[in-house]
């Protein structure tokens, strides 16, 4: 990474760490908030993902994988933006379905990685899992939103002091240069 | 393609050109060491880094992949290692985007090649063997792309190695090239991702690098979607390329690799000076009717390192032995060298033509109206010094 990459990463996970803190000081109102950011984040990926199937993948052996990408997040976006009107809990139920199905896909590619026999599967994993156990704790707490919200912003925090340490690790060697 | 071809193989095709032994471990020794010219190597000996010819592990792993860092890998890469054939190749309905990384596909007898063979002529051995590492480099590459992009260089799970019948490695279709599948089997190949653990090509186990569906990852530089297949001479394989519209592509090595060894032998008659001038899709032919045979036998054995066949065909040829390969043999020459000497070392002439390698393809791609390798300014003729590129 160049030292640039490094202080993006970092701010990053410094940002996580206040929108967290912010959080945990509003936790009444802060779900809406996440709903924003998470839908807004979502719609963009998709339309860029879209972007890049019309301009590049469509020319591209298994390109229609980008478009696919594209809309399954657009729609992602759409519906993460369109929960306001529903009460709170409804809410939080979403985000941590959410926060559990990437803890689950960071545990699957931890496995596969190794599976292939290599050695930096770790700290993956240990994301997956943290992410799925906070997922559920979110979902047993559900009725008292405001311990919810300071579940997840928990979350928030260690996947911010994280991005931080990431940061500063020397990054993992790539698999094959030619 | 790796060590046995580029050191050992052009040995060969360089003495069988009429070049001396010595003449031909200049040539040699500057065609391997484009793959060993990086940056570390040229900050270790004080030479301009921009001089350098490969990229290590460790430098793609901190080179960005913003626009910069994208041209700087491009020109490297492009320069080197993937020689586009057809800057100005045209395909119906496509993006500009698309098209400019489509124009960077690497194969045998471009114009590019052209001039880079003939941009060698008369500069010295060691410019000879860089035009060689770039022309061999051309028929082992093809179809892949010198820079980060998965529209381009992206493979998937179809992906066939062709495994001959009787697997008697000293014997094969000598220079036929046209395998049918009553001589063998398209076997299917699953990668893995294991770099640490060398190809084990008796059991048929390959490393590539990861899916990563980011366009500009490092993943999709070259041939890595292939892994080492397109630098092992045995290798036959079948896969659909990600610009091939579906249309399945057989990539016979042992074909190519005579191709590549004939086309040298041809070209360095050129800038030997036996010959007058260098067209492309012309080889040496006599040269494959009296060695054909045994180059063959050497391409098709399955083995992943072929150094000590074709280090043998060589001492046979010259009468003479090849040291082997020291990337540090002329390294103490440069750095002793004060500052005007240095352009007469060994490795200061092997800089001056990478310099002006990467300067011409640079600006080839830039003058096609491509921006993927980013500016190119021409430089007159009397400013290439070395010590200009210290500025």
């Amino acid at each position: 990474m160049t030292k640039f990459q490094r202080l993006k990463r970092i701010l990053f996970g410094i940002l996580m760490i206040i929108v967290a803190a912010v959080m945990m000081e509003y936790a009444d109102k802060s779900y809406m908030a996440i709903l924003v950011f998470i839908g807004w984040g979502f719609m963009v990926s998709g339309i860029g993902s879209m972007f890049y199937y019309f301009n590049m993948a469509r020319f591209m052996v298994g390109g229609r994988r980008a478009l696919y990408i594209g809309v399954i997040l657009m729609d992602f976006g759409i519906i993460t933006m369109s929960l306001s009107d529903v009460p709170g809990m409804y809410v939080l139920l979403y985000l941590a379905i959410l926060h559990a199905f990437t803890g689950v896909i960071e545990i699957l590619r931890a496995r596969e990685t190794m599976k292939n026999g290599s050695k930096h599967f770790k700290l993956k994993l240990s994301h997956g899992i943290i992410d799925v156990v906070l997922a559920i704790l979110c979902i047993i707490f559900l009725k008292d939103t405001k311990l919810a919200v300071y579940i997840y912003s928990f979350g928030l925090v260690y996947s911010g002091i994280m991005y931080v340490i990431s940061g500063f690790r020397r990054t993992a060697m790539l698999q094959y240069i030619p | 393609m790796q060590e046995d071809f580029h050191y050992y193989a052009t040995y060969c095709a360089a003495f069988l050109a009429g070049f001396t032994h010595e003449e031909a471990l200049d040539i040699c020794y500057s065609a391997q060491f484009v793959d060993l010219c990086s940056r570390t190597l040229l900050l270790k000996i004080g030479a301009p880094q921009n001089a350098a010819t490969t990229q290590l592990s460790l430098e793609m792993m901190d080179a960005g992949t913003d626009i910069v860092g994208l041209q700087d890998i491009t020109r490297i890469w492009a320069s080197f290692h993937f020689l586009p054939k057809d800057l100005y190749a045209k395909k119906a309905k496509r993006t500009k985007r698309y098209m400019d990384r489509y124009r960077l596909i690497c194969g045998p007898n471009g114009e590019l090649l052209k001039k880079t063979v003939e941009l060698a002529k008369g500069h010295g051995l060691q410019h000879a063997g860089i035009a060689m590492h770039v022309l061999a480099d051309t028929w082992a590459h093809s179809n892949f792309a010198g820079t980060p992009t998965l529209v381009i260089n992206n493979t998937d799970e179809h992906f066939y190695e062709f495994r001959e019948a009787a697997c008697d490695g000293e014997k094969g279709n000598a220079g036929m090239g046209q395998d049918t599948d009553s001589d063998g089997t398209w076997v299917k190949i699953k990668f893995r991702h294991s770099p640490s653990e060398p190809d084990d090509v008796e059991k048929g186990l390959y490393s590539n690098s990861l899916f990563q569906g980011n366009e500009i990852s490092i993943m999709n530089l070259g041939h890595g979607r292939a892994g080492h297949f397109p630098d092992y001479s045995f290798a036959k394989y079948k896969y659909l390329p990600a610009w091939g519209e579906y249309h399945e592509l057989i990539k016979d090595n042992p074909w190519d690799y005579r191709k590549a060894f004939s086309q040298m032998v041809y070209a360095m008659k050129y800038l030997k000076g036996s010959i007058d001038s260098f067209e492309t899709e012309r080889y040496e032919e006599a040269v494959l009717e009296k060695y054909g045979d045994r180059i063959d036998r050497i391409l098709r054995k399955r083995q992943i390192n072929a150094c000590s066949d074709w280090k043998e065909f060589g001492e046979e040829l010259s009468g003479q032995e090849i040291p082997d390969f020291d990337v540090e043999k002329y390294q103490d020459e440069y750095s002793k060298a004060g500052k005007d000497e240095k352009e007469n070392t060994f490795i200061g002439r092997f800089i001056k033509g990478a310099l002006a390698q990467k300067g011409m393809v640079t600006g080839e791609i830039f003058k096609s109206g491509n921006m993927i390798a980013g500016f190119s300014k021409a430089l007159p003729k009397g400013k290439l010094f070395i010590q200009n590129f210290f500025k």
